[in-house]
C-alpha cells in the first residue's frame, strides 16, 4: 500500500465510521473492501491478471462461504445484497474500460465485457454446482482446503510460478522467453488463503458461528488488513462488525495515533533503513566485517519497522470503523528467549500455525505413545517453523530460515529444561537475574539477526558468503 | 423486491454501457498514448500488457534505454493516419523529454509511425515504421 492508498483508506474509514451504523456499515465495508481488492493489486505483465486474480480472491471467498454455511432461507436478503455489491462493483470496473481512457481502479485496462461474462458464467456454474453438491459435506471442506494449499504451493514455488506464467503466455500467444516467476504476484493471497483455511477448519470442528455473505467476504478481504494482515479470527471480527458502533472522538484519536505511528515507522524509519539494509546487491558489494554487521542490523530493524508500521496502519484504520484487529508485534527484539520472540513477532501468523498445525500435530504424536518427549518437541517445533518459512516462499533460503528457528527453539527448550532441573533457584537470585535477562535479550536478538541473513537473500550461497564476512572467515 | 430491482438494474446497465461507449473508434490512438505513458513512467508490467507479443521484447529494450534518465511527455497528441491491412497507423506529435544530470534531451515522437494491431480484441502497439 502506498501513501495514496493509505490516505484514501483513512478517509473512507472515517466516513463509514462517522456516518453509518448497523447493516449499512457492513455493506459499505464490503463495497470498500471489494474495490480495494482490485485497486491494491499491482500491475502484472500478464494481460488483465490484475483483474482476474482479485476476482478469483472474491470467487474463492464466495465458494468457501457456500461450502461452510448452511443452506435455506437464512438471511437470504442480506446474502443477496452482498452478492449484488460484489458482482456490481466487479462489473462496474469492467465497464469502466469503455468509459475512461485510463483504468481507474485496476493497474491496467480491465478485460473486455465478453470475457468477463464468460468468467461470470463459468464461475457461477462452478460455484452453484460445487456449492449445491458439497454444502456441509466433509469432503468438500477438505477439497477447498486442498485447492487453497495447491494454489499457495504454486504461487510460492518459483519453478511452479514460472511454469504457470509460461502456460498462460502460451495460451495468450505471448513470448514465453519473457516469463518470470514473479509474473503472478497475487496481492494478499497468503493472508486470504489462511483466513479461508481457518474458517474451513473451524467449521470442520463445529466451532464457527453463522456469518452472512457480506460479513464473511468483508472478513476475508477487509481492506485495511488485505495487503499485510494481521490474520484475524472470523468469530472475533464478526462480533466487532455486529456491535453497534459509532465513531467517538476518543476512538478517532486512538486510531489516528496508530496510523501516524505506523506511517512514521514505515515511511520514515523503514524506508530510510532500506537504503543501507542487507540485500542481494549489498551482500556482494560490502567487503568488511564491520560494514556487513551494519547492513545486517539495518535489515533487522528495517523489516521490523516496515512490517509493524503496516500493522499499526491497518489496526488504526480498522479502529475507525469499529474493528479491533489483533496485535501482530509486542516489542519482539527485547525478549529474553526465542520462544518469547516468536510469541511477539507476527503473532497472528504464529497463533494460526499453533492452532491449525502445532497443537493438532503434537496431539497426534502424543497419541502414538511410543515417541520420547524430546523427540516430539523437536519434530513439532522444527516442522512448525519449517512451514512458517515455506509460507514466505518455497525456496532453499526460507527452508534454512525455518530450520534455523526450529532448531533454535528446540535448543532453547532443552537448555531451559536443563537449567530448571539442575539449578532450580537460579532465576530467583536478584543479582544474577538482570544479567541473565540482558544476556538472554542480546543472545536472542543476535540469533534472530543472523536468521535474517537467510530470509533477506535469494541464494543460500550468498547467505554463506555473508556469514563468512560477518565472522571474518574469508 | 428492491433487491431484484437492483439486480435487474445492474444487468441492464451492464448491457447498455458498453453499447453506449463511444471511444472505441479512438482505441488505436488510445493504445499508443497509454503505451507512451507507461514507457515514460517506466512501468514494465503495463508496457508489456500494451504491446503485442512480437513487440514485447523491443518494448522492454526501449524501456531499458530510459532507465538511467528521468522522463516526461511534452505536447503529446496522437492521431490515426491510416491503415495497412489489419494494422492501424498512428502518428504522434510532441516529444519525450529525457533529463540526465539537469540536461534535457528532446526525442521527437513525430519521426516514427506506430503500428497498432488487434490481438484478442485489444489494440496493442506492435512496432514502428
Amino acid at each position: 500500500m502506498g501513501l495514496l492508498q493509505i490516505s484514501v483508506s483513512v478517509i473512507t474509514a472515517l466516513l463509514i465510521g462517522t456516518l453509518t451504523r448497523g447493516a449499512l456499515r457492513t455493506y459499505l465495508l464490503l463495497a470498500s473492501s471489494v474495490l480495494a481488492v482490485y485497486w491494491f493489486q499491482p500491475a502484472l505483465p500478464l494481460r488483465s491478471f490484475d483483474f482476474w486474480l482479485p476476482s478469483l480472491s472474491l470467487a474463492l471467498s464466495i465458494l468457501t462461504w457456500l461450502v461452510v454455511f448452511p443452506s435455506g432461507e437464512w438471511r437470504l436478503r442480506k446474502n443477496l445484497i452482498g452478492l449484488v455489491i460484489i458482482l456490481g462493483f466487479a462489473t462496474l470496473i469492467v465497464l469502466s474500460r469503455d468509459l475512461f481512457p485510463d483504468p481507474i481502479l485496476t493497474a491496467t485496462i480491465p478485460p473486455q465485457f465478453s470475457q468477463y461474462l464468460v468468467f461470470l458464467l463459468l464461475a457461477g456454474l462452478a460455484l452453484c454446482t460445487f456449492g449445491w453438491l458439497a454444502r456441509q459435506r466433509t469432503w468438500a471442506i477438505g477439497g477447498v482446503i486442498f485447492l487453497l494449499i495447491i494454489l499457495l504451493v504454486v504461487l510460492k514455488t518459483p519453478a511452479f510460478s514460472l511454469q504457470t506464467s509460461i502456460f498462460v503466455r502460451t495460451l495468450a500467444n505471448r513470448p514465453v522467453e519473457n516469463a518470470e516467476f514473479t509474473d503472478l504476484r497475487w496481492l494478499g493471497f497468503s493472508y486470504i488463503a489462511f483466513r479461508l483455511i481457518h474458517v474451513l477448519r473451524d467449521r470442520q470442528m463445529g466451532r464457527l458461528p453463522e456469518l452472512t455473505l457480506p460479513e464473511f467476504v468483508t472478513y476475508v478481504v477487509f481492506f485495511p488488513a488485505l495487503a499485510a494482515g494481521p490474520i484475524d479470527r472470523a468469530e472475533r471480527f464478526t462480533r466487532d462488525l455486529q456491535n453497534d458502533f459509532s465513531l467517538t472522538q476518543e476512538e478517532t484519536l486512538l486510531g489516528g495515533q496508530r496510523i501516524v505511528l505506523g506511517l512514521f515507522k514505515k515511511f520514515v524509519i523503514a524506508d530510510t533503513l532500506a537504503l543501507v539494509a542487507l540485500n542481494d546487491a549489498l551482500a556482494t558489494q560490502v567487503r568488511t566485517t564491520g560494514w556487513m554487521w551494519v547492513i545486517v542490523y539495518a535489515y533487522a530493524f528495517q523489516i521490523y519497522f516496515d512490517f509493524s508500521g503496516y500493522t499499526d496502519i491497518a489496526i488504526g484504520i480498522a479502529r475507525l470503523v469499529g474493528i479491533k484487529l489483533p496485535e501482530n508485534f509486542a516489542s519482539p527484539y527485547i525478549k529474553p528467549n526465542l520462544t518469547q520472540f516468536w510469541n511477539s513477532w507476527h503473532m497472528s501468523l504464529t497463533q494460526w500455525f499453533r492452532s491449525y498445525f502445532f497443537n493438532p500435530f503434537n496431539r497426534w504424536m502424543r497419541g502414538l505413545k511410543t515417541l520420547p518427549a524430546w523427540f516430539m518437541i523437536f519434530v513439532g517445533q522444527v516442522a512448525t517453523m519449517l512451514l512458517i518459512g515455506l509460507w514466505h516462499g518455497i525456496t532453499l533460503n526460507f527452508i534454512l530460515w525455518g530450520l534455523w528457528h526450529g532448531i533454535g527453539l528446540f535448543a532453547q527448550n532443552r537448555w531451559s529444561e536443563f537449567i530448571r532441573t539442575r539449578y532450580p533457584n537460579v532465576g530467583q537470585n536478584s543479582r544474577l537475574r538482570p544479567v541473565l535477562t540482558i544476556g538472554g535479550i542480546l543472545l536472542t536478538f543476535h540469533f534472530v539477526v543472523l536468521g535474517w541473513v537467510f530470509f533477506a537473500l535469494r541464494e543460500s550461497s550468498l547467505s554463506w558468503q555473508v556469514f563468512q564476512k560477518l565472522f571474518n572467515l574469508l | 423486491m428492491r433487491t431484484y430491482s437492483l439486480i435487474f438494474l445492474l444487468v441492464l446497465t451492464s448491457l447498455l454501457l458498453p453499447a453506449c461507449a463511444s471511444n472505441t473508434e479512438n482505441a488505436p490512438v488510445q493504445a499508443v498514448e497509454n503505451y507512451l505513458n507507461a514507457l515514460i513512467e517506466k512501468d514494465a508490467n503495463r508496457l508489456t500488457t500494451l504491446s503485442c507479443g512480437e513487440w514485447e521484447g523491443d518494448a522492454m529494450l526501449e524501456l531499458d534505454s530510459f532507465q538511467a534518465v528521468t522522463t516526461r511527455l511534452e505536447g503529446l497528441a496522437c492521431e490515426q493516419t491510416g491503415t495497412d491491412g489489419d494494422t492501424a497507423l498512428v502518428l504522434c506529435n510532441g516529444s519525450i523529454v529525457a533529463t540526465y544530470n539537469g540536461e534535457d534531451q528532446q526525442l521527437d515522437l513525430s519521426v516514427r509511425t506506430y503500428q497498432v494491431v488487434q490481438e484478442g480484441g485489444e489494440w496493442l502497439v506492435c512496432g514502428t515504421r
